[in-house]
C-alpha cells in the first residue's frame, strides 16, 4: 500500500499546481500559433515545447540539474547562443542595398526611438506605482522595440534575466505580427501621393565595397562603443565570411546548420524561463503592452524620419520604407513593398526597403550596447 | 533608487542613447560614403573583383578536352562496353 501511495504521489496529477497547468496551456497556445498560424514557427515551436517541458510537475527539467536549465546556463546565461545566431544572421545579410544608399541608415536610427520611448514608458509606469520595474528591467523591455530576437535575448540575459521569458515571447510574437501592426500606422502617417513616390534605381555595389564594409563597421564599433562589440563583432564576422567568398564552407555552415542547431537549443532554453512563478505575473502583461507600444513607436518614427529626409535631400525617398527601420528582417521590408504595390502596382520597394532593414539591425545592436554600458556602469 | 531619481535616470538614458545612436550611424554614413568613393575610383583603374570570388587553386589540373577528343573517348567507351556485354551474354547462355 505504501508503494501505491508513493506512486500516486509521484504522478503529475497529484503534484500539479494551477500555475503549471496554465503555463502548459500557454505553451500549447504558442505551439498552436506556430503550427497553425505560422507565427515565427522556427522559434515558437521550440519555445512553446520548452515551456511545456519546463512545467511538467515533478520532472524539474527547468530546475538546477534539469536539461533545460543546463541549456539555459550554457547558452543564454553565458550570452553564447544569441551571439552565435547573430553571426549566422550576419552571414545571411546582404549589405548591398545599404551601401547603394547609405542615407537609409538614418531611417534605421530613427526607428530605434521605439526602444527608448518604451524604456521611458516603463519608467513612468513605475513612477506612478502601476508596475515595479527597475531601470535595467525598463531597458530590457525597451529593447523589444528593436524587433530583433537575438538582441532582445542578449540584453535581457544581461540586464533582467527574470523577465527573459516574457521578453523573448513578446519579441518573437510581435515580429510575427509585423504585417498586422505596421500597415495601419504607415497608412495614417503618409498621404496617397507620398506612397506613390518612385525611388531611383540602385547603383551596382562592387564586391570590394561589400568586403570592406563589415571591417569598417567593426573598427567604428571598436573605437566608439566596445559594449556593442560582442553583437556587432559576431555580425561583422559572419558577414565577412559570406562576402569574402574564400571560406564558402564556413559561411554555409554558419548560415545553415550552425544557426539551426543553436536555434533549437535557444528556443528550448527560452522555454525553460516560462515557469509559472515568473511568467504568471502582472508584469508580463505590462511587458506585452509596452512591447507593442515599442513596435508602433519605432515604425512611426521610421516613417516620419523618411518624410524629413525627403524634405532635406533631392533624391526622393518613399516614406513607406521608413517603417523597415525596425529590424525584423525581412518581414518589415516585405510589408513596405506590399504597401507600395497597393498604391502603385509598378512600384517595387523591396530592395530599397532592405537598406533601412539591415540598418535597423545595426541600430538596435548599437542601442543594446548603450543600454548595457549605461546600466552596467 | 527613489521614484523621481528613476525618472531622471530614464530620461537621461533616453537622451544619451538616442543621441549616441544618431551620432554612430551618422559617422557610419559618412565613412561608408567615403569608402565607396575611394573604392569606385580605385576600381576604375584595376577592375572589379569577380562576384563569386577568386577561384581557389586545386591540386587537380582541369583537363581541357576538345570536342574531337570527347567524341573519340565516347567511341572507345562504346567499343569496350559492347565487348563486355558480348562476353557476358556468351557466358550466360
Amino acid at each position: 500500500m505504501d508503494k501505491l501511495i508513493h506512486l500516486w504521489e509521484a504522478t503529475g496529477i497529484h503534484q500539479i499546481t494551477p500555475g503549471q497547468g496554465v503555463m502548459i496551456l500557454i505553451g500549447m497556445l504558442l505551439l498552436y500559433l506556430a503550427i497553425k498560424k505560422n507565427f515565427e514557427p522556427l522559434l515558437l515551436v521550440p519555445i512553446g515545447f520548452g515551456g511545456v517541458l519546463a512545467n511538467i510537475p515533478g520532472a524539474g527539467l527547468a530546475e538546477a540539474g534539469g536539461i533545460l536549465h543546463i541549456f539555459y546556463t550554457v547558452g543564454i546565461e553565458s550570452g553564447a547562443f544569441p551571439l552565435i545566431i547573430f553571426m549566422g544572421v550576419g552571414a545571411m545579410t546582404d549589405f548591398g542595398p545599404l551601401l547603394a544608399n547609405p542615407k537609409t541608415l538614418f531611417l534605421g536610427a530613427a526607428a530605434q526611438f521605439g526602444i527608448f520611448a518604451t524604456l521611458m514608458g516603463a519608467v513612468v509606469l513605475s513612477y506612478y506605482g502601476i508596475f515595479d520595474f527597475s531601470l535595467s528591467d525598463a531597458a530590457a523591455i525597451g529593447i523589444i522595440g528593436g524587433a530583433d530576437g537575438p538582441t532582445s535575448i542578449y540584453v535581457a540575459s544581461k540586464l533582467a534575466p527574470d523577465l527573459l521569458g516574457a521578453i523573448a515571447v513578446a519579441s518573437y510574437s510581435y515580429m510575427a505580427l509585423v504585417p498586422l501592426i505596421q500597415p495601419p500606422i504607415m497608412r495614417a502617417l503618409t498621404s496617397e501621393s507620398e506612397r506613390k513616390i518612385k525611388m531611383v534605381q540602385q547603383r551596382h555595389v562592387s564586391q570590394r565595397e561589400k568586403i570592406v564594409f563589415p571591417l569598417l563597421l567593426l573598427i567604428l564599433v571598436a573605437f566608439l562603443l566596445p559594449d556593442a562589440a560582442p553583437l556587432l563583432g559576431m555580425f561583422c564576422f559572419g558577414n565577412l565570411m559570406k562576402e569574402c567568398a574564400v571560406v564558402d564552407r564556413l559561411s554555409n555552415t554558419t548560415q545553415n546548420s550552425l544557426i539551426n542547431t543553436v536555434t533549437i537549443f535557444l528556443g528550448l532554453a527560452v522555454g525553460s524561463k516560462l515557469s509559472a512563478d515568473k511568467f504568471l505575473d502582472l508584469q508580463t502583461l505590462g511587458i506585452l503592452v509596452l512591447g507593442m507600444g515599442a513596435f508602433a513607436i519605432g515604425t512611426a518614427c521610421g516613417v516620419l524620419m523618411a518624410k524629413i529626409l525627403n524634405k532635406l535631400i533631392k533624391e526622393p525617398i518613399n516614406p513607406l520604407i521608413g517603417s523597415a527601420g525596425v529590424s525584423a528582417v525581412p518581414m518589415a521590408a516585405r510589408v513596405s513593398n506590399k504597401m507600395g504595390l497597393e498604391s502603385d502596382p509598378h512600384n517595387f520597394l523591396l530592395m530599397h526597403a532592405m537598406g533601412p532593414n539591415v540598418a535597423g539591425v545595426i541600430g538596435s545592436a548599437v542601442a543594446a550596447g548603450i543600454l548595457i554600458n549605461y546600466i552596467g556602469a | 533608487m527613489t521614484a523621481s531619481n528613476l525618472m531622471t535616470e530614464g530620461l537621461n538614458l533616453m537622451l544619451v542613447g538616442m543621441g549616441f545612436v544618431f551620432v554612430f550611424l551618422t559617422l557610419l554614413v559618412i565613412i561608408t560614403t567615403f569608402m565607396s568613393k575611394i573604392i569606385t575610383s580605385y576600381e576604375k583603374n584595376v577592375g572589379v573583383l569577380p562576384e563569386e570570388g577568386i577561384p581557389a587553386p586545386t591540386a587537380v589540373i582541369s583537363q581541357a578536352m576538345s570536342a574531337k577528343q570527347h567524341a573519340n573517348d565516347d567511341k572507345n567507351l562504346i567499343t569496350i562496353l559492347s565487348a563486355a556485354v558480348h562476353k557476358f551474354r556468351s557466358r550466360h547462355k
